[in-house]
């Protein structure tokens, strides 16, 4: 497989990703503004725009941050780097490269994404609009990744995955520590009950409240969710998950086994961590620490992964 | 005027009864379903073209439901015509880049070919694999009567469009199965296969395997062709690269895959020459692999078509190609050439300015249908505009009578029209020489058009040859 075919399916797989947690942040930002909020401040969409790491771009363009505008930003804003639109442009673009190496049908799955947002971005929305783009993005990224299925398992199948789960893990971890860093910047809240809704609304955004109530018994804690998020391996977008599934599509590459293995031991050690882990010590340690040295260790390995397989 | 569905005013052609059952049967809700159907496909299948217009980032060509049909006989005709074509031009490639015989034989004046930019010097002395140097030849042909057929011009680069008439195929099959029922319709779905056994039989002589490895070499996806070269690559189970991927190491070419590098031996490259190698051409392009020039001459690779092929499809030296099959083949020329005035040479010039409101007249490097006057159908003001051009650059311009262009059935709002086509077959040369069974049809949309250029509203046919 061509190097560059590599990277390509790599990143299509990033930037479906990278849509779907946009439209989800989007959804948390519309959640919460529906609720009365403590300092009588929507800052709500200041911290989906910092989860989106979009803060910076945003405030280079606005003044003043309000739902519409942040919604514009990051859905369709050709602007922002990491807008819903742009992340299924390059997806798209991407995928016209490499269409050969995947199959008709995940081809086909962008390709229409694409013709319908082209659709969506010449019709005005309205802020009512905002839970039916949300759905329709994830409706659209779940079409393409079912459209992997039925790919032969190759090293093009695990770069797909290796990029679909690099994301995932920095996305989620991103997610976690806006969380705490950001939407409670006061110690006091922590543990109260604004802090366990703030919670709900995030597992709801990431399609994970059922699944966290068959998995939890009892009270919905912070702790609890926290375990879910980061060590339950059980949980399709816990950090260990993606970790382990890192781990999985890396060493099933066929090529090269010595920059799998250079690559794979310097992940080793996280990876046992987070499975032994338990998460009082985390906390203690303090969540966001945790959360941050792992964006480090994930960034450390996609550039890893760049260097080594595709220059 | 010569419509290929007609005998006579009323009576239609044998192998157009089918397809005139088939339309008067065709509801006007069926036609626009149809339509919409294909027009869809095309979309998502992604056969679309760039564009400069600033309101569509992607076009598709207009595609016409109702197939254009040649017989056997016919077809057979214009096999041996091609292909006689095809040979013809590599022979006077082969010739040009060694000893001249042409020259010396006083058919063609040397300095239309030595001072020509498209010739590639580098190339002098050098024969590649078989002596082919152009391997896929695209010959542009119209028709004005039952058995009177006219070359426009000759593909010896890289012509495009067979995707086209491999994915037109496509659709009518998926829209239509009964046709095929109910026609024996040759098929074509074997091209790419034909295409990657003709670039396998074409390996360099360094080349040890009976495999050879061979790869399509794209400018990117800015190319407006870039769908047929993904389409193609796809087709043939070969790697799609673009000049980044690919580098010289001693003496052979290798690109660059996640297992390390693989060695290549045949190119069949989308690119121009100008960005092949910029240590031997264009010392300014970004893109292009330095040394493939070398390895080219030594034997490690094969680039198909070869550097330089592009003097022979020159819009001068197309006036010698029949002049070409005597010399080389000793044949008579099975179809013909439209006659043209080439204005570098006074007589011919003069001819041409007095009679302009009835010839077309062309630039000598212009493509797509710009830059050129239809005589007949031009205002007063645009033909002395040409007349100014023409004085002043007269190396710039030839002249053709304007022909008159089959019809072919056409719906336009859901009627049957008949609209001007022209085609465009493939003749791949290898260790054989073939004919694709079927050809791009392109069709001038707008009424009493002869433009067919989908830059410029063209349209497009399946086309059909009947198996005998």
């Amino acid at each position: 497989m061509l190097s560059r075919t590599a990277e390509y399916l790599y990143w299509i797989s990033r930037y479906m990703e990278r849509a779907e947690t946009n439209a989800r942040l989007l959804d948390v930002g519309y959640r919460m503004s529906l609720f009365p909020n403590p300092n009588g401040y929507n800052n709500e969409w200041e911290s989906v725009l910092a989860a989106a790491g979009a803060i910076q771009g945003y405030k280079n363009k606005y003044n003043i941050i309000e739902q519409k505008k942040v919604e514009d930003y990051l859905f369709f804003d050709e602007d922002n780097p990491s807008s819903v639109f742009n992340c299924i442009l390059n997806a798209r673009s991407n995928a016209l490269v490499v269409r050969t190496s995947f199959t008709p049908e995940s081809w086909l799955a962008i390709n229409k994404t694409y013709q319908e947002i082209l659709k969506l971005k010449n019709n005005n929305f309205d802020a009512s609009d905002l839970p039916n783009l949300t759905e329709w993005t994830i409706e659209q990224v779940n079409l393409f990744r079912g459209s992997l299925s039925s790919l032969l398992r190759n090293d093009g199948y695990n770069f797909l995955y290796l990029g679909l789960f690099v994301e995932r893990a920095d996305n989620s971890a991103r997610l976690l520590d806006v969380k705490y860093f950001v939407l409670l910047p006061k110690p006091q809240y922590i543990g109260g009950n604004i802090d366990n809704m703030q919670w709900s609304i995030l597992l709801r955004s990431l399609s994970s409240f059922n699944a966290f109530r068959w998995a939890y018994d009892g009270n919905v804690t912070s702790t609890k969710i926290a375990d879910f998020l980061v060590l339950n391996s059980d949980c399709p977008r816990s950090l260990s998950f993606c970790i382990q599934n890192i781990v999985k599509h890396l060493t099933n590459l066929t090529c090269s086994p010595e920059k799998v293995n250079k690559i794979y031991n310097t992940l080793k050690d996280l990876n046992t961590k987070i499975q032994e882990e338990k998460i009082e010590s985390i906390v203690d340690f303090g969540l966001h620490e945790f959360v941050t040295q792992f964006i480090n260790k994930i960034s450390s390995v996609d550039s890893d992964i760049q260097m080594e397989f595709f220059n | 005027m010569f419509n290929e569905m007609y005998q006579s005013e009323s009576v239609i052609r044998n192998h157009y009864n089918n397809i005139n059952e088939w339309l008067e049967k065709m509801t006007a809700k069926v036609i626009n379903e149809k339509n919409a159907e294909a027009e869809t496909h095309f979309r998502n299948i992604g056969i679309t073209f760039s564009t400069n217009s600033e309101t569509a980032r992607e076009r598709i060509i207009p595609f016409d439901l109702i197939p254009r049909i040649f017989t056997f006989s016919e077809w057979s005709k214009l096999e041996k015509g091609v292909i006689q074509r095809a040979k013809a031009l590599n022979a006077f490639l082969a010739d040009i880049y060694n000893q001249g015989e042409i020259i010396k034989a006083n058919i063609i004046p040397k300095e239309l070919i030595y001072k020509k930019k498209s010739y590639e010097v580098s190339m002098f002395g050098f024969i590649p694999p078989r002596s082919i140097y152009s391997p896929i030849v695209g010959i542009d042909l119209v028709r004005t009567n039952h058995n009177e057929y006219f070359v426009l011009e000759d593909n010896c680069r890289t012509p495009s469009g067979v995707s086209y008439m491999l994915e037109n195929r496509e659709i009518m099959m998926r829209m239509f199965p009964d046709l095929f029922h109910t026609n024996r319709v040759t098929p074509i779905d074997d091209y790419p296969t034909r295409l990657l056994q003709t670039l396998m039989s074409l390996a360099p002589i360094k080349c040890n395997t009976s495999e050879p490895v061979c790869v399509l070499l794209t400018p990117g996806p800015l190319n407006s062709a870039y769908y047929e070269h993904s389409f193609l690559s796809d087709q043939m189970g070969i790697e799609m690269v673009e000049s980044t991927d690919l580098f010289v190491e001693g003496e052979f070419l290798y690109m660059k895959t996640v297992d390390g590098p693989k060695k290549v031996d045949v190119v069949y490259r989308r690119i121009d020459d100008d960005f092949l190698d910029p240590l031997c051409f264009n010392p300014n392009s970004v893109i292009g692999i330095p040394g493939i020039m070398d390895v080219y001459r030594t034997g490690g690779v094969n680039i198909c078509s070869a550097p330089g092929a592009g003097i022979a499809d020159d819009k001068a030296i197309y006036i010698y190609v029949p002049e070409m099959i005597k010399f080389y083949l000793g044949e008579q020329p099975i179809l013909e050439n439209v006659q043209t005035w080439s204005c570098d040479k006074n007589d011919d010039l003069n001819y041409v300015l007095d009679n302009l409101s009835d010839l077309v007249v062309k630039e000598v490097d212009g493509s797509g249908g710009y830059g050129m006057l239809i005589g007949p159908k031009s205002s007063k003001s645009s033909i002395e505009e040409f007349r100014r051009k023409l004085s002043a650059n007269p190396r710039g311009y030839i002249a053709q009578p304007l022909l008159d262009l089959s019809f072919s059935p056409t719906l336009i709002k859901n009627q049957v029209e008949g609209r001007r086509v022209d085609l465009r077959p493939f003749c791949l040369m290898g260790e054989n020489a073939q004919l694709s069974s079927g050809g791009l049809t392109r069709v001038a949309m707008n009424e009493g058009s002869f433009v067919v250029n989908s830059s410029q509203g063209g349209g497009v046919k399946d086309t059909w040859v009947l198996a005998e």
